[in-house]
């Protein structure tokens, strides 16, 4: 057997009593007036209070540690599996698909009695998390396994927010549970589940001794006679299994196998013989149950009562896992090292890139008319010549009056979003870096909810100066917690996903107290939607995009370099930190205007330079402005489609990019899988 | 990609674009009918000045409420937000008239669905943002309710009502209307009183539930409910705080114990969705209430809108009596 050395026992010690101390505190806090007293009563043997004890109290608590202990197990077994840090049950769309099902069953009016509705939530994480392995496996690095999970979590994010703006009153209630709420009615659902968070957990610590050797390596392991694929399969299906079982319990509460995990390895690294998986597993569980206990007493110990109810669990647990895993990136093993491009294949320049571009601007100016004409009300191009004229009846007037400012502040903010994520991913080199991924998009929609929420009547250049503050204090944030010499660095992604779950939560809390029954506009307003902008709205974004032109035009034979390394720039002579900064600053302008103008599109930032670079290859000359172009076609359609798929009714521009892109994106992940 | 390619593309793009020309409506200027008598001019909840065209008739309705007061007044929209969940959640305490045209979802109404029906007015509820307004008004004048307002529920729902009248030169409806509906609160209460029932604590809330988790939202003072239902004689048996707007609170299962023991809990859902009966029916706090042992839990008819105006509230009332003191 293992020899367990003091110290993991230590730390598993330390653990275990704060769970406890915090589990009595939270035993005393609840919407009715029971505390340390009628506790101790009901401990002696009186009966009174035993219906809210045992249904609603323990529950509570139990329902808190079980999850906790479910995440944080799984969450470590997926980063050991796929060798990365930012694996988790958010990244392989288990807590999407959880949501999701949720949502539809929703819509259809399907209510399943006892614990049935929490069977729903783990079916759909499961069913995603096994879709994510099945395009995923066998193709490529775990990274792309990885992509394709945040991809496919975004698209089933897309369904709940399709399903809450369609049936806004079936699925009341809904968004609070997608953030994360640990409230239980009775003990049902954490009894019938706790089996099977049990027997997930001990498989993971059979499994531990070849964990620890696949730790070493995929080819320490297959030297040493692990059956890696097999090993692969079982530990992901043991870790899907706790994964999804803390769905049903509690919704998708954010962040905990992504920062219990970390922790935990931060920890252990300093400990001798705590680092094996069957020390550490066990303590990234008590590490994950402290963490969501915690949260939850938090949580309850500063808002009243019934105001915490309104302020689901997950939301704290995200603010607390974002500060970890920010402290925790700073020194953590391997954040300082550079990440390189080539996971979805950067080839050179392609030697005649002005062909596919000119066909992008064709593509791009063709579907932008037919963006005009196409609508609940069918337009002919004869209505727009009308319109321009200043001959058009009222009805083709108004129509044109409020389509056309829609379609530029599409276009705009596409091309927009797009620029900037080829800036960010020039800068950070790496693949999973976008404005949205680097908490740049959350800080701009954060800033743009507070101005809308908290001054009614605000407009135009006050929710997009509101964008512009948000955005930059995120991106200074990311900048100042990274540090100028780190931006190529995997912290980077790290600081900035920490940053963009907090921002999420924060703004999910903003909602959800602000204004609990019109929580529609607001989402609405986050997806990313054109609707009611008007040309004014687009001017901010509009003037940003000329001076980012002038700036890149000036710039790109920089950013060509700045990409490759961090020595061979500052070989030739640039000034690499200059044009990194510069590089993020336009990128964070051109993200926060975006946003401002159509709300936070999460997808186009990522998706359109990696379909550039897959095309014309790396050079930003040819890059950018195919970027640009795709970018701009992406949002447009998504749009296009947002307005006339099921008119009257319209779905925002930010869902329908979602559903438009994944598909594509995954296919791109997959080729430069096979291109290996 | 080849010189054909590009040229087969240009040859596409250019036969669509001839397809294209034409245009959807008659050429020449506009036949715009001036409306006949003096604009009507008031202020909404917006505080902005308002003018109607005198008579105004084809009217669109951005809210369910809205939808009901203009009934109410005798004028049928002809475009109705979300007209599906009207019939689902509004349809039955106030039915809806004619054949309205979808303009789409409450939260983003489709304009060119709006702009196509070429209304006199729109009538929407206060809480969208300045932008849709913008586009709105384009269309037509913009009438904004203020929907709700816990300092005075009742008050404010009669205020919506008179504006929404007073816009389309119907005051006399409305005040027949008022009349007829406070005329129908005395004879409940009288009602009421004979039964027995006078100052019964009532509670009415919602119950949700998702991923097998219940929440539970009761209406506190300051919500329309229990402000109609004290008119009647009923007190409001729910101890807890609501929100500024709509006077509704939030609680858990937990939080029910919070109920006095006489209290009876009234709620309305639609469909086969129902918490009290699926999700709490095992739950020993919800069944050890004693309220809920002594069977005073009842299920409202669906299809009446609990934000809604006069006949809503009409059939909301009856509803309740009926439930409480069944006909012998």
């Amino acid at each position: 057997m293992t020899r367990v050395r003091p110290g993991g026992l230590a730390l598993g010690a330390a653990l275990l009593v704060a769970l406890v101390g915090l589990s009595a505190w939270h035993a005393t806090q609840g919407t009715t007036q029971l505390g340390v007293t009628e506790l101790l009563g009901w401990l002696a043997g009186e009966q009174g209070n035993t219906a809210v004890i045992v249904e609603s109290r323990l529950p509570r608590i139990a329902a808190a540690i079980v999850v906790g202990l479910a995440l944080g197990a799984a969450g470590y077994a997926m980063q050991t599996l796929t060798g990365n840090p930012l694996a988790s049950p958010d990244t392989l769309a288990v807590n999407g698909g959880a949501g999701a099902a949720i949502a539809l069953a929703a819509v259809f009016g399907i209510s399943l009695p006892g614990i049935g509705g929490a069977g729903l939530a783990f079916a759909g994480g499961l069913i995603a998390a096994l879709l994510v392995v099945a395009i995923g496996r066998g193709r490529g690095s775990t990274t792309q396994m990885v992509l394709v999970g945040t991809a496919l979590a975004l698209a089933l994010q897309s369904v709940t927010t399709v399903a809450i703006i369609l049936a806004e009153q079936e699925t009341a209630g809904l968004y609070a549970w997608g953030v994360g709420q640990l409230s239980q009615n009775g003990i049902g659902t954490v009894a019938q589940l706790l089996p099977l968070v049990l027997l997930g957990i001990a498989a993971l610590l059979l499994l531990s001794r070849r964990l620890d050797v696949l730790a070493l390596g995929e080819e320490a392991a297959t030297i040493v006679g692990v059956g890696v694929g097999r090993l692969r399969l079982l530990t992901l299906v043991a870790s899907v299994a706790l994964a999804a079982a803390a769905v049903a319990i509690a919704g998708p509460i954010g962040f905990v196998g992504l920062a219990a995990p970390i922790v935990v390895r931060l920890l252990v690294a300093r400990i001798p013989g705590a680092g094996r998986h069957l020390v550490a597993i066990p303590l990234a569980a008590l590490a994950g149950a402290v963490l969501v206990v915690g949260s939850d007493v938090l949580l309850r110990a500063v808002l009243p009562a019934s105001a915490a109810l309104d302020v689901p669990t997950g939301v704290v647990t995200s603010l607390v896992g974002a500060v970890c895993i920010v402290v925790l990136s700073r020194t953590i093993a391997g954040a300082n090292e550079t990440e390189s491009m080539t996971v979805l294949g950067s080839r050179t320049m392609a030697r005649r890139a002005w062909v596919p571009i000119v066909i992008a601007a064709l593509v791009l100016a063709t579907l932008t008319i037919g963006a005009v004409l196409l609508g609940d009300r069918m337009l002919l191009l004869g209505d727009v010549a009308n319109w321009l004229g200043g001959r058009a009846g009222d009805a083709v007037r108004v129509t044109l009056d409020t389509r056309t400012p829609r379609v530029a502040a599409a276009v705009l903010a596409g091309v927009a979003l797009a620029i900037s994520g080829g800036l960010v991913q020039a800068v950070a080199r790496n693949a999973l870096a976008d404005p949205y991924l680097l908490g740049v998009a959350g800080g701009a929609g954060l800033g743009a909810i507070s101005v809308i929420t908290l001054a009614p009547a605000a407009v135009g250049w006050m929710v997009a100066g509101g964008a512009l503050g948000g955005g930059a204090l995120a991106g200074a944030l990311v900048l100042v917690l990274v540090g100028w010499r780190r931006l190529g660095s995997l912290r980077l992604v790290l600081t900035g996903l920490a940053l963009s779950a907090g921002t999420a939560a924060l703004t999910s809390m903003l909602i959800v107290v602000t204004d609990p029954y019109n929580q529609a506009k607001a989402i609405v307003w986050l997806a990313g939607s054109t609707y009611g902008r008007g040309f004014e709205d687009v001017v901010p974004v509009a003037v940003t995009l000329v001076v980012a032109v002038l700036a890149l035009t000036w710039m790109h034979r920089d950013l060509d370099l700045a990409q490759l390394d961090e020595s061979t720039p500052r070989l030739l002579g640039v000034r690499l930190s200059a044009v990194q900064v510069v590089a993020l600053v336009v990128a964070v302008a051109l993200t926060s205007t975006a946003v401002a103008a159509i709300g936070v599109v999460a997808f186009v930032g990522l998706v359109a330079p990696h379909a550039a670079r897959a095309i014309v290859g790396a050079r930003h000359r040819a890059l950018l402005p195919l970027a640009a172009l795709l970018g701009g076609t992406l949002t447009l359609l998504a749009d296009t489609l947002g307005r006339t798929l099921i008119a009257p009714a319209q779905l925002p521009a930010g869902v329908m990019t979602a559903l438009v892109g994944i598909p594509y994106f995954i296919w791109l992940v997959l080729q430069a899988g096979r291109a290996r | 990609m080849s010189k054909r390619t590009l040229l087969a593309s240009a040859a596409v793009l250019s036969a669509l674009v001839l397809a294209a020309c034409g245009t959807t409506e008659p050429s020449g200027p506009a036949a715009t009918d001036e409306p006949s008598g003096e604009a009507v001019t008031v202020t909404d909840a917006r505080g902005v000045e308002v003018e109607i065209p005198a008579g105004v008739e084809d009217v669109v309705a951005l809210e369910w409420v809205a939808v009901e007061h203009l009934q109410t007044v005798g004028i049928v929209p002809v475009g109705v937000a979300d007209a599906a969940g009207y019939v689902d959640w509004s349809g039955t305490g106030a039915p809806l008239e004619g054949e309205p045209t979808d303009v789409g979802t409450r939260t983003e109404p489709s304009i060119d669905a709006i702009a196509a029906l070429a209304p006199g007015l729109i009538v929407a509820v206060a809480g969208r943002d300045e932008g849709a307004y913008a586009d709105l008004e384009a269309v037509a004048p913009v009438l904004v309710l203020q929907g709700a307002d816990a300092a005075d529920p009742i008050g404010t729902m009669l205020a919506d009502l008179r504006l929404t009248a007073e816009a389309t030169g119907t005051a006399d409806a409305a005040e027949t209307a008022i009349g007829e509906f406070q005329a129908h609160l005395d004879e409940v209460e009288d009602q009421v009183e004979e039964a027995g029932l006078t100052g019964t604590p009532l509670a009415h809330m919602d119950g949700y539930e998702n991923g097998g988790q219940v929440e539970i939202r009761p209406y506190a003072k300051g919500a329309l409910l229990p402000a109609v239902l004290e008119e009647v004689g009923f007190t409001n048996a729910w101890p807890g705080e609501g929100d500024p707007q709509y006077g509704l609170g939030i609680s858990d299962v937990e939080g029910l114990t919070a109920l006095p023991d006489d209290a009876q809990i009234i709620y309305m859902t639609v469909g086969e969705r129902d918490v009290f009966t699926e999700q709490l029916a095992t739950n020993a706090i919800w069944t050890g209430l004693p309220t809920v042992q002594a069977g005073k839990v009842h299920r409202l008819p669906d299809g009446i809108w609990l934000f809604g105006g006069v006949s809503s509230m009409t059939a909301y009332v009856d509803a309740v009596v009926a439930s409480l003191a069944p006909a012998p």
